[in-house]
């Protein structure tokens, strides 16, 4: 496609929207999906009435949630509260241009794709800041301080996880990586695979890792004050968080397209993607809520040395291949 | 089109490192200052982009951005007394600053003035498979010795935040 309006500058702008809208309507159906199976997990339906098995609920709620009033509170800090949720989302969307989707082919094909992955997605824990803090009340600023903690915690189990692929496929290029991607990395690195899928979960504030936003105790963290769209933001926020983490961990944890050729392979890769969607929702409406002090010992005594250990057997295995 | 996409690309990110700057120094509010510092932080990314570091870009990000900056912002919020309204930045030593910044000002000016117009950009391999070869290779003393001193930090924190112990 070179040459075409597809590249430079144009293209960027295109694949841009284009990206950002796609990654909107996935997460619309991220919800829609976390409502079907949290009901049929606790023995109901979950949206049914509205289109074909109430495919169209979530898309009629963001219609609802673009009508609703925008409300900023009094005590909040204008400007920052307004610009918060946007700082959330746009890094999460960006994150995913960097997955390989087919063979040879990413959005973003760079050389450093997974330091970009992981890095990207960092600065969104400072729109939760500042969504926490600006709100103005103490619910809000304890959630924004404890998402904080916990971003920051889970954030080392996870690259150390994504190190171990590297590591083995040695390179930093998605592309590359599926390239050199073989059926026993699975089993080799199956220890890092369950590292970078439980701190993935704790990355996107999910249960049972959602401390920050515990609406039983914090009403609902860092976004109890906003409304409307911005509300919808934060909350497309989280399952783009979800699907991003689920596609990174389907394409180089679980091979993606390197199973069958051609578009099989990106049908299998998807396939694999809803699969791990699944299991993260059915781990939030199956496990109760994380302590703060637990959460941390999970980080730092059981994941990070669970990382390092996968990262000493691949660092032994390593010369025999 | 006058100016050329690169162009314009190159006075964005420096509209954005001054707004950042700006911010930094002209605001009150201590959130806000932390913020504009993000902003900086982020154009710096931007400035490795715009000279095809793309690792160091990244790293700077992940760093900087994602790791220290919320660290400030955390710290920023955690000694914040409720029901205070926004803390802000009172400084003692207005004189004392100015001359400082001043003198950093002169410093830096004549330091560059030399090079200014001779100052062209060579591009340097950023590649990982580079840097890696470079930081293990002829930069391995430097890399090492920046190790032993982020040992002596962290040390130096455990210390400090350790609390007197009868």
């Amino acid at each position: 496609m070179s040459g075409s309006v597809f590249t430079g500058y144009t293209g960027g702008l295109i694949w841009g929207l284009g990206g950002g809208l796609v990654i909107a309507i996935a997460t619309l159906f991220g919800v829609w999906w976390e409502r079907k199976v949290a009901g049929r997990i606790q023995m109901r339906l979950g949206p049914q009435t509205t289109g074909p098995f109430g495919l169209l609920q979530t898309v009629a709620d963001m219609v609802k949630l673009l009508l609703k009033e925008d409300i900023t509170p009094t005590q909040a800090d204008a400007p920052v509260f307004r610009v918060a949720p946007l700082i959330v989302f746009v890094p999460i969307a960006m994150a995913v241009t960097v997955i390989p989707f087919a063979a040879g082919w990413a959005p973003l094909d760079t050389s450093v794709g997974m330091l970009f992955f992981l890095a990207v997605p960092s600065v969104s824990v400072i729109g939760i800041l500042m969504a926490g803090w600006s709100s103005g009340n103490s619910y809000a600023t304890l959630g924004g301080l404890r998402g904080a903690a916990q971003m920051i915690s889970y954030e080392l189990p996870r690259t150390l996880s994504v190190l171990s692929v590297v590591l083995l496929a040695g390179s930093l290029r998605p592309v590359e990586v599926m390239e050199a991607w073989r059926w026993w990395f699975i089993p080799l690195n199956g220890i890092g695979f369950l590292v970078y899928f439980i701190s993935s979960v704790a990355e996107c504030n999910r249960g049972p890792f959602d401390i920050p936003e515990a609406e039983s105790e914090l009403v609902a963290g860092y976004f109890a004050d906003y409304s409307g769209i911005r509300w919808a933001i934060f909350m497309m926020s989280e399952y783009g968080g979800v699907i991003a983490a689920s596609l990174f961990g389907a394409a180089l944890f679980l091979g993606g397209w390197a199973w069958a050729p051609g578009l099989f392979g990106t049908a299998i890769f998807l396939l694999l993607t809803v699969v791990l969607v699944t299991a993260m929702i059915w781990i939030k409406w199956t496990f109760p809520r994380m302590r703060m002090d637990q959460l941390m010992n999970t980080a730092w005594k059981v994941l990070t040395p669970m990382a390092l250990l996968q990262i000493a057997i691949i660092g032994v295995v390593i010369a025999w291949l | 089109m006058s100016i050329s996409m690169i162009e314009l690309v190159f006075w964005m990110i420096a509209a954005a490192s001054l707004l950042g700057a700006l911010t930094v120094v002209f605001t009150r509010d201590v959130t806000r200052m932390a913020l504009g510092l993000g902003v900086f932080l982020l154009s710096v990314a931007g400035w490795f982009v715009y000279f095809s570091q793309t690792f160091l870009a990244a790293a700077q990000v992940f760093v900087y951005v994602g790791g220290v900056l919320v660290l400030v912002l955390f710290a920023i919020m955690l000694v914040h007394r409720s029901g205070a309204g926004r803390p802000a930045l009172e400084s003692r030593h207005t004189i004392d600053s100015i001359m400082v910044a001043v003198a950093v000002f002169v410093l830096v000016v004549s330091a560059l003035q030399d090079v200014g117009s001779a100052l062209t950009v060579t591009p340097l391999p950023g590649s990982p498979d580079a840097i890696s070869a470079a930081l293990l290779g002829p930069m391995l003393p430097h890399f090492e010795a920046l190790g032993v001193l982020l040992l002596a930090a962290l040390a130096a924190v455990i210390v400090i935040s350790g609390g007197e112990r009868s």
